[in-house]
């Protein structure tokens, strides 16, 4: 399980997250949702290691991770698909693919992730030697989550996916992650696209202006005036 | 002070007639010519950001002008000193034509061409001019000065009052300013309306200008002129030192390091000292960079500045105003406008009308395209296709700062406020640059009207390191409403406000309207939107999928599925 | 019109000194690029490794010399680098300082060999062959040897291993490199620590087939930054092939106009470099 207590993180000088208590358990498909502004990204860069955190606890399985060096925390069953994706472009998505699995523990098992992702993905499997900053946004999006998912993490974290994604593609990307559920991995996703993150999700938490607002089953959540209010003003 | 600086000047005029030793006038001399080249080097390179390894080769341009036409062809020295100026100039201005013109060319690429240039010219000098040996130079002197010595020493102290009070005038002035600008944020500075090319190119020139000057002079100074002496890489690093050590942000910061270097380089003059003395020169150039970034003068300006009490100054407020025109016409007219950046299409076909006097608001999911819309139409970004039209005018093609000439600005998301410039400053960039070009006196009278507008004239003063989220958002507000445009785009002004801010903010968005400027309102905060807004136009995926009244729109099904998911509607 | 032979053996010594170039510029190309940092004191740094060659030949063969520097110009490397991050100098400010730096070591060689040139005498050198009219001499194959295996080396590592990607992923984008498993600030000592030992490299190639002199540091400068601009910042292979094109259209120019015109050559290729390929840079 990965939990959070109390944590706040900091954007510059102003305080992105306040006093969030969050956890994911092992295998659990959990979404995050709320307006824009509200510290998802900034949340889940932390939760990643890519930001520092003020105070509050991370904690993985009972170990506290929170001053870990950045470089560490995949070696903790961490790996984030980044917001904006965030490619290596100038390498070709194979070698994208391999440095996802940099880590000792996933470099053994490099050859069975890459058939996974491949399987997963096979749109991709044609173009591994194409500079990843070649592709179309889709596919890229296709070769973080494959990046990721080298890494054999117990948790994935996907910040914002299908920003920029056409409906289409969007389906592809999330189908994928259900699946990627399904065999095992936790994933904790951001999601402003709520309509899809609600199918995905059993549980939720609701953001709003760097505090958790609301937790609980999705659809309930949604159809609470207020929430309804922080996203449409009406 | 008139009088110390009356009496500096008389000194230094007249020192050649005291009957000293000729030791005097010869170090003065030298001084002085430090003085000059590092002004002048400053000028363009500590101004703008743009540092040249190459000054060498201009002033090497200089003294072979002078050496070649006076030396061999036995012209009037007199003559030949304004054409050495020009001979650096030309070649200063051809290298930056190409040079500037490369958008992605910036720093350290240019301190390298620049470096390689001495080289060149130290080639062409050795073989088209010098022929190996040398040129010797002997020229008869105007006898206005019991010494020849002493007359090139007023001949220096002639130049190098023009080059302070270049440096001076430059600074103080809005083409100064406008270098300072892009120093900080070239791009920033162009969308507000500096035009870099061409400031680049006249600050360039300016600084090869002088320092041909100071060559020309120099080939008399030292009669025999050789290519290895000239051409040597020392003087293009002592400039850098010079400048850094005094202080590259004020115009006579360069002068206070080029005494203190001249001076301490004097102590070690001969045989190993001299070895000695070029490797203190070197240590010096790491201390100064890594400890004192700002120079000794820049430190010691800090040290007041923070002393200061804010001078506030009390704003003439506004009249009334009679123009707000909200005919509903419309002003902005997109159609068709597309844009992808490397495998994402942000635009897809986005078409959109703002109307005159409005407060348009522009919601949508993160992703859909608004800010690429914004930079599209502020000329960032060059549109792929459509069209787009201001008061009737196609923008799509116009550079970044024509557009503000016509009247657009913009905030950005993230404040990306000139750092190294005061609030003030910051604020007085646009109206010098805008439609109506204003001097600097102006500008800053105008900067301090909106500083009082939108309550940041208490830190005028400061810079925006000093500001807080809320600050730094009205910076950018102010700066933009300062050149007073027809259309304004708000980015995200309210994001990380708390509701009280919030409220401010939205006060003022009104009150800016109520002024005469059309706005195009790009906000998450709903029920700012709802508030604010006469019309609201929703993109999604990069197109506009409705547009018109607030409640009706932000009900419109299409619209609700896009925000809420489509279980909703 | 010269003869064929000296064209010949223009182009050969242009390839020659195009290699040194290369070697020269290898280790500046990957610290600028990876790092983005511009090490201007990696020329004093090889004349340095020159000097100290020179000096020790009498009682130690060069490549024994070698043995010894490189290691501790590895350290060298890792100290500037060091400082730079402890001082988060910005990028143009590592130009000013190392140009600090190249004045400290230059006025260093100075003090303790005096300015005059020198040149070493070596077994190698008189060692020479006959390939049909044209002559090669063993330390130009050496100094070609190097700058091959050195530059095709850094480019395998960079290509194939998982090093040399991690390299190449933490230049692009250092913080998602991180989150990776990537350790950006050992990467980081690595790649300058070997730059400056190849500036050692380069620095035995320097006293095995130049004159040595202080003055001579700065001019090398301008060509090597010319064939590392040319060929690419952070490609390993780029200063050695630009490095020959300079290097033979110097020598050809000098076979066919005068000598001196050749520095000219560098820097005009740059700027129609620039003139007609912006998007490069």
């Amino acid at each position: 399980m990965y939990e959070l207590a109390s944590v706040a993180v900091n954007y510059g000088a102003a305080a992105a997250v306040s006093d969030v208590n969050l956890r994911i358990g092992a295998g659990e498909l959990v979404v995050v949702v709320g307006p824009n502004g509200a510290g998802k990204s900034t949340l889940i860069n932390a939760m990643a290691g890519l930001h520092a955190v003020a105070s509050g606890r991370l904690v993985i399985d009972g170990e506290d991770i929170t001053r870990e060096p950045p470089h560490r925390f995949c070696d903790r069953g961490i790996a984030i698909v980044p917001e904006g994706r965030r490619l290596f472009v100038n390498l070709t998505v194979r070698e994208n693919l391999e440095l996802g699995s940099y880590r000792a523990g996933a470099r053994m098992m490099r050859i069975e992730s890459l058939r996974r992702v491949c399987a997963l993905f096979p749109v991709l499997a044609e173009r591994m030697d194409t500079p990843a900053g070649a592709l179309s946004g889709g596919q890229q999006q296709m070769v973080a989550i494959g990046r990721a998912l080298m890494a054999r993490p117990r948790f994935l974290l996907l910040d914002e996916p299908s920003l920029g994604l056409s409906p289409m593609i969007t389906e592809d990307v999330f189908r994928a992650i259900r699946e990627i559920n399904n065999e095992g991995v936790a994933v904790m996703l951001v999601e402003q696209n709520v309509a899809v993150a609600l199918e995905l999700a059993r549980r939720a938490y609701v953001l709003d202006e760097g505090c958790i607002a609301a937790e609980g089953e999705p659809r309930q959540l949604m159809s609470q005036p207020q929430i309804q209010r922080a996203y449409l003003g009406t | 002070m008139r009088i110390a600086l009356a009496v500096i000047a008389a000194a230094l005029i007249g020192l050649p007639y005291l009957g000293l030793p000729a030791f005097y006038e010869s170090f003065g001399y030298l001084l002085l010519s430090a003085i000059v080249l590092a002004t002048s080097w400053n000028v363009l390179s500590g101004y703008s950001g743009y540092f040249s390894f190459g000054h060498g080769a201009f002033f090497g341009v200089g003294v072979y002008t002078t050496a070649a036409l006076a030396g061999k062809l036995g012209w009037n020295f007199l003559w030949t000193l304004p054409l050495a100026a020009l001979a650096a100039t030309v070649l200063g201005v051809a290298l930056g034509a190409i040079v500037f013109r490369v958008r992605s060319l910036r720093g350290e690429l240019f301190a390298l061409l620049t470096l390689a240039i001495t080289f060149v010219l130290a080639t062409i000098a050795l073989n088209a001019v010098d022929g190996g040996p040398g040129i010797m130079v002997t020229v008869d002197m105007p006898k206005i000065a019991p010494t020849a010595s002493g007359v090139i020493y007023l001949m220096m102290l002639a130049a190098a009052a023009l080059t302070l009070w270049t440096a001076y005038a430059m600074y103080h002035s809005r083409f100064g300013t406008g270098l300072f600008a892009i120093h900080d944020d070239e791009d920033v500075a162009e969308v507000m309306g500096v035009p870099t090319y061409r400031f680049k190119l006249a600050a360039f020139a300016i600084s090869c200008a002088l320092a041909g000057l100071a060559g020309g002079i120099h080939a008399i100074f030292v009669s025999y002129v050789t290519v290895a002496e000239t051409f040597s890489i020392a003087l293009a690093v002592n400039v850098v030192l010079m400048s850094a050590l005094g202080g590259t942000r004020h115009w006579l910061g360069p002068a206070v390091g080029a005494i203190a270097i001249t001076v301490l380089l004097y102590a070690f003059t001969s045989g190993n000292a001299a070895v000695v003395g070029r490797a203190l020169t070197g240590l010096i150039l790491i201390v100064v960079i890594v400890a004192m970034p700002e120079g000794i003068l820049g430190q010691i300006l800090k040290r007041f500045r923070d002393r200061a009490p804010a001078r506030a100054q009390v704003a003439r407020p506004f009249g009334n105003v009679n123009n707000v025109n909200t005919s509903g016409e419309p002003l902005l007219v997109v159609r068709g406008v597309a844009k992808a950046f490397k495998g994402v299409q942000a635009l897809a076909s986005v078409d959109l009308e703002v109307r005159r006097g409005e407060i348009l608001g522009l919601v949508g999911p993160n992703g859909s395209g608004k800010s690429t819309l914004i930079n599209v139409v502020s000329g960032h970004h060059v549109a792929d296709a459509g069209s787009i039209l201001f008061e009737g005018e196609e923008l799509v093609g116009r550079p970044a700062h024509r557009i503000a000439r016509a009247g657009i600005a913009r905030t950005y998301q993230i404040p990306r406020p000139f750092p190294q410039l005061t609030v003030l400053q910051n604020v007085a960039l646009p109206p010098m640059f805008g439609q109506v070009v204003m001097d600097r006196a102006r500008a800053e009278e105008e900067a301090w009207r909106w500083l009082a507008f939108t309550g940041l004239d208490a830190k005028a003063h400061r810079f925006p390191a000093d500001l807080n989220l809320h600050e730094r958002k009205f910076l950018e507000l102010a700066r933009a409403l300062a050149s007073r445009p027809k259309l304004l785009f708000l980015d995200e002004v309210l994001s990380g406000l708390t509701p009280a801010e919030m409220d401010d903010a939205l006060r003022l968005i009104r009150a800016i309207r109520d002024q005469g400027a059309t706005i195009v309102f790009v906000e998450h905060v709903m029920r700012a939107v709802m508030e604010l807004t006469d019309r609201v136009a929703v993109l999604t995926y990069g197109k506009a999928i409705a547009e018109g009244v607030p409640a009706e729109v932000m009900r419109h099904p299409e619209v609700v599925s896009a925000y809420l998911g489509a279980a909703h509607v | 019109m010269p003869s064929a032979t000296l064209l010949g053996q223009s182009v050969l010594s242009g390839i020659f000194i195009g290699s040194l170039y290369g070697l020269l510029g290898l280790g500046l190309s990957l610290s600028w690029g990876m790092l983005r940092q511009v090490n201007l004191a990696h020329f004093a740094l090889a004349f340095l490794g020159g000097y100290l060659t020179f000096q020790l030949s009498g009682r130690l063969d060069p490549f024994v010399t070698l043995a010894v520097v490189a290691p501790l110009f590895f350290l060298a490397g890792m100290g500037l680098h060091w400082f730079l991050t402890r001082f988060s100098v910005s990028l143009l400010n590592t130009l000013l300082v190392t140009f600090g730096l190249t004045s400290i070591i230059e006025a260093g060689i100075q003090w303790y060999w005096t300015a005059d040139f020198h040149r070493m005498e070596n077994a190698y050198a008189a060692v020479r062959w006959k390939v049909g009219p044209l002559f090669v001499s063993l330390p130009d194959l050496l100094t070609l040897g190097f700058a091959l295996v050195l530059s095709l080396g850094a480019w395998a590592v960079l290509r194939f291993t998982d090093l040399g990607k991690a390299i190449r992923a933490t230049t692009e984008d250092a913080p998602i490199a991180a989150a990776f498993g990537v350790n950006e600030k050992l990467l980081g000592y690595l790649v300058s620590g070997l730059a400056a030992a190849v500036a050692a490299v380069a620095g035995l190639c320097l006293a095995l087939n130049h004159t040595l002199a202080p003055v001579q540091i700065y001019a090398w400068m301008g060509v090597v930054f010319a064939a590392v601009m040319m060929g690419g910042l952070g490609r390993p292979i780029g200063p050695l092939v630009a490095g020959i094109v300079i290097g033979v259209s110097e020598a050809l120019t000098m076979a066919v106009t005068n000598p001196t015109w050749a520095p000219l050559v560098s820097f005009s290729l740059l700027i129609a470099l620039l003139l007609f390929r912006p998007a490069r840079f």
